[in-house]
C-alpha cells in the first residue's frame, strides 16, 4: 500500500517520542522515512517495559521506518547526513535548542544545502524565550501548560493524567499538520521552510475549547470530575453498579435524556430549558439525576438512552478494546508482526479510500545502514563538484574542526 | 497565505470539525460554514463572550469563517449546496448519511465520488463509519471512556473523572487537517479526490499507540504506562509555595544523563546520595522512573523548605527537566508565551477585541492571519452563494422554499 505521501523523503534525526511520531505518522501517510540515531541510540530502545528486550516506545513511536546509525560529530558521518539532507523534502529533530546548530545541522545551514527542505523542530517550550534551551516530557508540559489543573475532582488543585507520553504525541501531530501545511505552500513557490511547533502549544491546543471560556471569563479553568464547564448534562454518572458517560449536546438529545429516564416533567422545566439554563443550574440538575441513576444498572441505562439517541458508553480498557468488533472493523488498532514478537500499536487515525495507509514493524536498529550509507557514498563520488557538494565539503570540515 | 485559493466547506458542529476547518483557515483557506436549524449546538455553551450572547466557544472554533444556514426545509437548499461543494476544494463533515442525504449531498459518500471527483471529503463519527456501532452517536466523554482515558485518572473507587482538555475532539481535528492537507497534495498528482474518514474514538487509541504497545506482551509487567502501574507523581512534588513535576537522568542512550549528584548537593540533599534506594542519577526515582512515586517523600523532605522557583532552576541547571503547576493566567502572563506570542487579539464583531490562542505552529517563510468575527446564523448566506454562482432568482427561490435562511 502507499498512501497519499508516497515518493517524498524524510530524514528524522529525533529520539524519544515527540519527534520520532512525526516521522511515523508521516510514514505511516507512504512517505519513506529514515530514522538516523546516534551512536549512543535512542533511549527508548532500554525504556522499560520491553518486549522480547526492545523498548516499546521505540516500537510505537518508529513504525514504518528504515533505521541508520550515523555520528554527525564524525565529519564522514557529518559529510553522509548532509548528502541524506540532499535528497530528503522533510528533516524532522526534536533536540534542545543549540544542539543542532552545534552538529552544523540547523536550518540556517540545511536550507543552503538543500533550498527546497522543509525543516522540522518539535521542542519542549518552543525556539525562543528564556526557556528556550529547555528540555521538556509530557509531565513537564503538563505541568507547564496548565493541562494537569483541568483536571481532577471538584474541588482539587490539579492531577497528572497518568497516561504519559499524551502531550508528546499531540506535538508531534501538530507538527505534521504544520509540516503538511509547508509542503502546500512549498507546491507553489517552490521554497521549503522551518517549521517550529512546541509541547507547550500543543498542550494548549488540546485545551483550545478551555482556553476559550479563560479568554472570556479571565478564570482559570478548574479540575471538574467527569463534568465539562459549557454542556449540561455530560458526565459520568454511578448507576446501580459502574459509571455510565452520558452527554446531552442538542436540544433533541435532552429531550430523549428525559424520556430515557421517564421523567418528562424535566424537559418542561424552565429551569432546565436550555443548554445555558442547565448549566447554570448544575447542582440542581445533578442533585435530581444522581439518585435517578442509582436505582438502575449502567446497562439498563445503555440501553434507555441508546433507544432515545443520546451518547451514553461505559468505560473501557485494552482487554476490551484489543477485541471489540467496532474497534477491529474500523482498523483502530493495528496489529504488527515485528522482530520483537506481535505487537499492538495504535492504528492509523485517518483512513483514505484511495490512498489506504498501513502501520508496519518498527525497523531493527541500524539495519538500513550500510545499504543507504553505500547509497550516499555513491552519491557523493558522482556529485563531487555541484556547488552543493562543494559546500557539504567545506561543512565537513566546519564539522571536524567542532568535533 | 499558505493555503489561499482554497475553499472548505464546514459542514460540521461541535468542536472537530469547526476546530479543523478553523486551522485550516488560519492558513489562508476560504471556509464556508453551513449550519442546519438552530444551528451549531456551540452556540448555546456558554460562558458568552463578554456582554453578548455569542458562545466564547463558538466564537473561538469559528471566527473568521463565512456562515450560510439551511432553512426548515433542507432539500429546497440542494441545488445550492451542491453547487457549493462542486466548487470546494474540501468538505468537512460530522453528518449522518440521513443528514446529508436530506440536503441533497448523499453523494459525497460515495467512493469513488462521481459528482464531484475532485473533491476531498473528511467525515467525522463518534466510533467509526463501519462496523455495529456505527450510527450510535457519541461525544467527547463517551470517546474518552472508550478509550480507556478516564482509566487513567482518578483513584479506584471513587468517581469517574475526564481530561478536562477536550483531547479526543481536538486530537481528531487536527488529525482532520493532515487528512485533508495530505489528499490534497495527492490530488495535485492525480488529479483526484477522495474520501477519509475519521472517528473520535479511533483519533483517541492512534495516540494511545504507546500504551498498546506496552500492554501487548511485555517481558515484565513493570514501567510506565504498563497498566498505568507507573504514572508521573499525580500532583507533583510539594515546595515552600507551588507543586512541581521534575526528572533527572535523561533519555538518551542506556545510561542516562549525569547531573544528580551535584543537584543533590546544591539543595542540601547530600544524604540522599549514598542512600541505596537512589540510583545516582535520578533516573528510576525522578519523573516516570519506577520507585519516583514510593521516594518522593524522601525529595519533598527538603523540597517544603525551598521555594519551587529556586530547586526548578536548579534541576534545569543540572540537566534535569521541571515546571511549577502553573496557573493559565500565570502562563499567559509569563514571558515564554510573549515570546512565543502564544496570545493574540482579533476583532470581536461587535467593535472590540477578543483574546484568541494562535496557530500552533511556526513557519520560517509563510505569515498567517488571525481571524476574528465568528459569523451569525445565516449572515453570510447572500454573499457567499452568490459568489458561488448562484443566481439570484436561485436564491430567493431556496429561501422562499425554505432551503436557505438568509440573515443579514
Amino acid at each position: 500500500m502507499a498512501g497519499p505521501l508516497a515518493g517524498l523523503r524524510v530524514m528524522d534525526v529525533s529520539i524519544i517520542a515527540a519527534g520520532p511520531w512525526v516521522g511515523a505518522l508521516l510514514a505511516e501517510l507512504g512517505a519513506e522515512v529514515i530514522k538516523v540515531e546516534p551512536p549512543a541510540g535512542d533511549g527508548t530502545r532500554w525504556q522499560p517495559p520491553q518486549q522480547g528486550g526492545m523498548g516499546a516506545v521505540y516500537m510505537a513511536m518508529n513504525v514504518n521506518k528504515r533505521d541508520i546509525t550515523l555520528d554527525f560529530k564524525d565529519p564522514e558521518g557529518y559529510k553522509l547526513g548532509l548528502e541524506l539532507v540532499k535528497i530528503s523534502d522533510v528533516f524532522v529533530h526534536n533536540f534542545r535548542g543549540g544542539a543542532m546548530d552545534r552538529l552544523g545541522l540547523g536550518w540556517d545551514v540545511l536550507k543552503e544545502i538543500n533550498p527546497r527542505l522543509i525543516y522540522c523542530a518539535v521542542s519542549g517550550f518552543g525556539e525562543v524565550g528564556p526557556l528556550a534551551k529547555e528540555g521538556s516530557q509530557d509531565f513537564i508540559v503538563q505541568a507547564a501548560s496548565g493541562f494537569a489543573r483541568c483536571n481532577g475532582a471538584p474541588g482539587d488543585e490539579m492531577e497528572q493524567f497518568r497516561f504519559t507520553g499524551f502531550l508528546d504525541l499531540a506535538g508531534a501531530s501538530l507538527a505534521v499538520q504544520g509540516i503538511l501545511a509547508a509542503l502546500m505552500e512549498r507546491e507553489r513557490s517552490g521554497l521549503g521552510q522551518k517549521v517550529a511547533v512546541s509541547m507547550l502549544e500543543a498542550a494548549l491546543e488540546m485545551q483550545a475549547t478551555r482556553l476559550m471560556e479563560f479568554f472570556a471569563t479571565g478564570q482559570n479553568p478548574r479540575p471538574m470530575g467527569s463534568e465539562t464547564p459549557g454542556i449540561v448534562p455530560d458526565r459520568a454518572f454511578r448507576a446501580q453498579d459502574i459509571d455510565v458517560f452520558v452527554s446531552a449536546q442538542t436540544p433533541a438529545q435532552w429531550r430523549g435524556f428525559c424520556a430515557a429516564l421517564d421523567k418528562p416533567e424535566l424537559a418542561v422545566d424552565p429551569r432546565f430549558a436550555s443548554n445555558p439554563d442547565r448549566v447554570k443550574n448544575r447542582d440542581a440538575l445533578n442533585a435530581i439525576l444522581e439518585p435517578i441513576f442509582a436505582t438502575r444498572p449502567a446497562l439498563w441505562w445503555m440501553r434507555v438512552m441508546e433507544r432515545n439517541g443520546v451518547p451514553c458508553s461505559l468505560a473501557q480498557h485494552f482487554e476490551i478494546n484489543r477485541y471489540h468488533a467496532q474497534v477491529r472493523e474500523n482498523g483502530m488498532i493495528a496489529e504488527v508482526d515485528t522482530p520483537w514478537g506481535h505487537v499492538l500499536l495504535g492504528g492509523v487515525p485517518w483512513h483514505f479510500s484511495k490512498t489506504p495507509c498501513e502501520v508496519r514493524s518498527a525497523p531493527i536498529p541500524g539495519e538500513a545502514t550500510e545499504q543507504i550509507v553505500g547509497e550516499l557514498k555513491k552519491r557523493i563520488l558522482e556529485t563531487p563538484q555541484t556547488p552543493q557538494g562543494a559546500l557539504a565539503v567545506d561543512l565537513a570540515q566546519k564539522g571536524k574542526v567542532q568535533a | 497565505m499558505m493555503l489561499s485559493g482554497i475553499t472548505i466547506v464546514d459542514f460540521s458542529q461541535g468542536e472537530a470539525g469547526a476546530l479543523s476547518a478553523l486551522r485550516l483557515g488560519d492558513l489562508g483557506a476560504n471556509v464556508i460554514k453551513v449550519e442546519t436549524g438552530e444551528g451549531d449546538w456551540t452556540r448555546q455553551c456558554p460562558p458568552f463572550m463578554p456582554g453578548s450572547e455569542i458562545s466564547a466557544v463558538f466564537f473561538g472554533l469559528n471566527r473568521g469563517k463565512r456562515g450560510i444556514a439551511v432553512g426548515p426545509n433542507p432539500g429546497a437548499a440542494a441545488p445550492v449546496l451542491q453547487k457549493l461543494v462542486q466548487r470546494a476544494d474540501a468538505l468537512i463533515t460530522d453528518r449522518t448519511v440521513q443528514e446529508l442525504a436530506e440536503v441533497g449531498l448523499a453523494a459525497v459518500e460515495d467512493d469513488p465520488c462521481i459528482l464531484y471527483p475532485r473533491l476531498v471529503v473528511a467525515n467525522i463519527s463518534g466510533l467509526g463509519e463501519k462496523g455495529p456501532m456505527a450510527s450510535k452517536p457519541a461525544s467527547e466523554l463517551q470517546a474518552q471512556a472508550m478509550a480507556g482515558y478516564t482509566r487513567s485518572l482518578g483513584v479506584l473507587g471513587e468517581p469517574a473523572r475526564r481530561l478536562g482538555a477536550d483531547v479526543a475532539s481536538v486530537a481528531t481535528a487536527a488529525f482532520t487537517t493532515q487528512a485533508i492537507l495530505a489528499a490534497l497534495y495527492w490530488r495535485n498528482r492525480s488529479g483526484q479526490g477522495q474520501k477519509i474518514s475519521l472517528s473520535l474514538w479511533n483519533s483517541l487509541l492512534s495516540m494511545k499507540t504507546i500504551h498498546l504497545a506496552a500492554q501487548s506482551n511485555p517481558d515484565r509487567f513493570e514501567g510506565p504506562r504498563c497498566a498505568t502501574a507507573n504514572g508521573p507523581v499525580l500532583r507533583g512534588y510539594k515546595t515552600a509555595d507551588t507543586p512541581i513535576s521534575f526528572a533527572m537522568g535523561g533519555v538518551v542512550g542506556k545510561q542516562g544523563r549525569p547531573g544528580w549528584v551535584p543537584f543533590c548537593q546544591e539543595l542540601g540533599m547530600d544524604a540522599l546520595i549514598g542512600d541505596p534506594r537512589f540510583d545516582g542519577t535520578g533516573r528510576h526515582d525522578t519523573g516516570l522512573g519506577a520507585n519516583a512515586i514510593a521516594l518522593k517523600g524522601e525529595y519533598e523532605k527538603y523540597f517544603v523548605n525551598i521555594p519551587s522557583k529556586v530547586i526548578v532552576e536548579k534541576v534545569r541547571k543540572y540537566g534535569g527537566i521541571a515546571s511549577e503547576f502553573v496557573k493559565h493566567d500565570e502562563l499567559f502572563e509569563s514571558e515564554q508565551a510573549k515570546a512565543l506570542e502564544l496570545e493574540r487579539r482579533v476583532p470581536d464583531g461587535r467593535g472590540g477585541e477578543a483574546r484568541i490562542y494562535a496557530f500552533p505552529a511556526h513557519f520560517s517563510r509563510s505569515v498567517l492571519e488571525h481571524k476574528g468575527v465568528a459569523p451569525g446564523l445565516g449572515e453570510h448566506t447572500r454573499e457567499v452563494v452568490l459568489e458561488f454562482g448562484i443566481t439570484e432568482a436561485e436564491l430567493d427561490q431556496a429561501v422562499r422554499n425554505g432551503g436557505l435562511v438568509v440573515s443579514e
